[in-house]
C-alpha cells in the first residue's frame, strides 16, 4: 500500500513540476501549426542567437571534456597535497549562482576596470560583450558536469588494467587510448550531453557578460527573454521548444546508447 | 641468472614491506615467492616488474640494469591475480595487445595469437569478450597476453588466487606443464605452500619483510631453515619441546621404553589419514600426530585410549 502511494505521490509531483509545464511550451508553439517555428527559422537575428549559443556551447563542451578528463585522471590516479581542496571546488560552478559567475568575470575581464580586461584589451582580444565572454561564462557554469560522471567510473573500474597495460610496453599516452578512454567512454559521453544541454540554456552568466546585442551577442535564451518581454509570447515559447528539443533528444540518444552498451556488457 | 636482486628496500610510511633483499633468480626456472599475507612478497614482485619502485637497492634483468626503467621498457609478463582483462576487447585482441603495441605486422600477429590461443586452450573463444569467460579462462587469457611479448620473465601475482580450490588446482598442474613447454623464467607469488610445493623448482619463503630460507621444496620440507619455515610448510606439534611433523610421531598402543604416554582427545579424519589429538601429562597444548587411517584401525583408537608417543 505504501509502495503505491509513494508511486502516486512521485508521478503527481513529477507532472506537476516538469511535464505539464514542458508539455505546455510544446502547445504554446503549436498553438498556430508551424507558423511561430517557420518565423524563427526565417528571422535573421533569431537565426544568429541560436548559431551563437551552438557555437558558445560547443566550445564550452570541447573544454570542459578535454579539461574534465584530465582533473579526472588527476584526481583518482594521483595523489597530491591539496587534493580534496581542488575536488570541492570543483563543485562550486553548480552552487553559486551564475549571476554571480557572470559578475566575476567583469570584475576580472571587464575591458575599463578589470585585472586582466585592459591589458587584453590593448592586445585586440575582447573577451566582455563578446563571443569569448560568452564561452568563458558558459564553460564556467558547466565544468564539472563531465568530471562528475567520469570521476566515479574510474574509481571503479581501478587501474589494474592500465598497469597490464604499461606491462605490455604501452606508454602513458597508448595507455590513455587504448585502455583508459574506452573503459570511461559512456560517462565522458554522458557527461559531454550534459554539457552542452546545460551550456545551450546558460542564462544568467551570459547575460551579463554577453551585452545582449540582438545579432551579434545574444544567445538563444537571452533572446526567449527579449521575445516574452516585448509581448510576443508565441516567439518565446518556440524558441523555448527549439532549446527544449535539442536537450531532450541529446538525453534520449544517451539513454538508448547506455541501455544498448549495458546489453553487450553484462 | 635471470633476475638479481640487490639491497632492496621498500617502506610505506612507517611500515617495512621489504629489508635488505638479496635474491637471484636462475634462468628457466620456476620459483615461487612464498609467505603469509602481508610478509612483502607482492611488493618484491612489483618491485621486480617496475609497477612499484624500491626505496634503495637494484634490480638487474638478464644482465640488464633495469632499476630506474619503467615497467613498460622492462619486457616483463606480468600476471593479476585479479586477471586484468582488458574488458571492451575481445580474448584474441587482448592476446595481440603487446604485439600492436610493437607495431608487429598484422600477418604476424594472427598467427602468433592463434598459437598461443591453442596453447592456453582458448581457441575457440578467440571471439568473446572477457566478460563472457569464467575465471580460469581469463587467467589463462591473461597469461596467454603476457607470454605474446615473449617477455624475457614472466611474474605472476597470486595468479589463481581469485579461483576455487578445484580449478586452482587444475590451472597449477597446467602451469607446470606449460612451463615445461615454454621454458620462461617465471616467477610467482602464492600463500599457499602446497602450490608452492607441487609447481615450483624453488621457493623463496618471504615473511616480514626479509627472506627465511631460499632451497627446493624438499630442502625447504625436510630441512627447514627455522621453526618459521617449518610450521609455514605444513603442519607442525611441538613435542618434548621440539616442533616436528604429526606425521613424524610414533603411536602405539603398549608402553615401549623411550616413548612418551598421553590420551587421545579427539580424533579427526582427513581423507585417508586420521589426525590424533593427544594430551600428555606436563605439556599445556595436546600433541598432534596423524597416522593412516588403517593404522588406527587396526590399533583400536578412540577418544580416550591411552597411547603411547615417540618422535621419528
Amino acid at each position: 500500500m505504501a509502495k503505491y502511494l509513494l508511486r502516486t505521490f512521485a508521478i503527481a509531483y513529477l507532472f506537476l513540476l516538469v511535464a505539464w509545464p514542458v508539455s505546455l511550451v510544446v502547445t504554446h508553439t503549436f498553438a498556430n501549426g508551424f507558423d511561430a517555428l517557420h518565423a524563427i527559422f526565417t528571422n535573421a537575428d533569431l537565426l544568429s542567437a541560436l548559431r551563437l549559443s551552438a557555437i558558445a556551447a560547443f566550445i564550452a563542451t570541447v573544454i570542459n571534456t578535454v579539461f574534465g578528463v584530465s582533473v579526472s585522471l588527476l584526481l583518482v590516479r594521483t595523489r597530491f597535497p591539496g587534493q580534496r581542496i581542488l575536488g570541492a571546488l570543483l563543485d562550486l560552478p553548480l552552487s553559486v549562482s551564475p549571476i554571480v559567475v557572470g559578475l566575476a568575470l567583469v570584475l576580472v575581464y571587464g575591458p575599463l576596470n578589470g585585472w586582466f580586461g585592459p591589458a587584453l584589451e590593448a592586445q585586440g582580444i575582447h573577451v566582455i560583450y563578446a563571443t569569448l565572454g560568452i564561452v568563458l561564462a558558459t564553460s564556467f557554469v558547466s565544468l564539472p558536469l563531465v568530471i562528475r560522471e567520469v570521476v566515479p567510473v574510474l574509481r571503479e573500474v581501478g587501474d589494474d588494467q592500465e598497469q597490464a597495460a604499461r606491462s605490455l610496453g604501452a606508454n602513458e599516452w597508448q595507455t590513455f587510448w587504448r585502455i583508459t578512454l574506452p573503459s570511461i567512454r559512456w560517462a565522458v559521453v554522458y557527461g559531454v550531453v550534459l554539457t552542452l544541454a546545460r551550456s545551450l540554456g546558460e542564462f544568467g552568466a551570459v547575460k551579463v557578460v554577453s551585452g545582449n546585442v540582438s545579432g551579434e551577442t545574444r544567445t538563444a535564451p537571452l533572446a526567449v527573454e527579449e521575445a516574452y518581454l516585448n509581448f510576443n509570447q508565441e516567439g518565446a515559447y518556440a524558441l523555448a521548444f527549439v532549446l527544449a528539443s535539442v536537450s531532450v533528444i541529446c538525453i534520449a540518444i544517451v539513454a538508448v546508447l547506455r541501455h544498448r552498451s549495458g546489453k553487450v556488457h553484462s | 641468472m635471470s633476475i638479481e636482486v640487490t639491497g632492496v628496500n621498500k617502506r610505506f610510511g612507517d611500515f617495512v614491506a621489504l629489508e635488505n633483499i638479496d635474491l637471484s633468480i636462475p634462468t628457466g626456472q620456476l620459483t615461487a615467492l612464498l609467505g603469509p599475507s602481508g610478509g612483502g612478497k607482492t611488493t618484491l614482485l612489483r618491485i621486480i616488474a617496475g609497477l612499484e619502485s624500491a626505496d634503495s637497492g637494484t634490480v638487474v634483468i638478464e644482465g640488464q640494469d633495469a632499476t630506474g626503467l619503467p615497467v613498460q621498457k622492462r619486457n616483463v609478463g606480468f600476471v593479476f591475480q585479479h586477471y586484468a582483462a582488458f574488458k571492451h576487447l575481445s580474448v584474441a585482441r587482448n592476446v595481440a595487445f603487446g604485439l600492436e603495441i610493437r607495431k608487429r605486422p598484422k600477418a604476424e600477429i594472427k598467427k602468433k595469437v592463434d598459437e598461443l590461443l591453442e596453447l592456453v586452450h582458448l581457441g575457440q573463444f578467440a571471439g568473446r569478450l572477457p566478460s563472457q569467460l569464467s575465471g580460469g579462462q581469463r587467467q589463462r587469457m591473461a597469461l596467454a597476453r603476457a607470454l605474446a611479448i615473449e617477455p624475457s620473465v614472466l611474474l605472476l601475482d597470486e595468479p589463481f588466487g581469485a579461483l576455487d580450490a578445484k580449478v586452482r588446482k587444475e590451472l597449477r598442474e597446467w602451469l607446470r606443464r606449460l612451463h615445461d613447454e615454454v621454458h620462461v623464467t617465471t616467477v610467482f607469488v602464492t600463500h599457499d605452500q602446497e602450490e608452492a610445493l607441487e609447481v615450483a623448482d624453488s621457493i623463496v619463503v618471504i615473511n616480514q619483510g626479509r627472506i627465511e630460507q631460499i632451497g627446493s621444496p624438499d630442502d625447504l620440507y625436510d630441512r627447514p631453515a627455522n621453526d618459521f619455515v617449518q610450521s609455514f610448510l605444513g603442519p607442525v606439534t611441538t613435542f618434548n619441546g621440539r616442533v616436528v611433523r604429526p606425521h613424524d610421531i610414533d603411536v602405539t598402543t603398549h608402553e615401549v621404553p623411550g616413548t612418551t604416554a598421553g590420551s587421545v582427545d579427539r580424533l579427526t579424519r582427513i581423507g585417508l589419514e586420521v589426525r590424533l589429538d593427544v594430551s600428555v601429562a606436563g605439556s599445556d597444548a595436546p600433541i598432534t600426530a596423524v597416522v593412516t587411517r588403517a593404522e588406527a584401525l587396526s590399533l583400536g583408537i578412540e577418544p580416550g585410549s591411552k597411547v603411547w608417543l615417540r618422535a621419528v
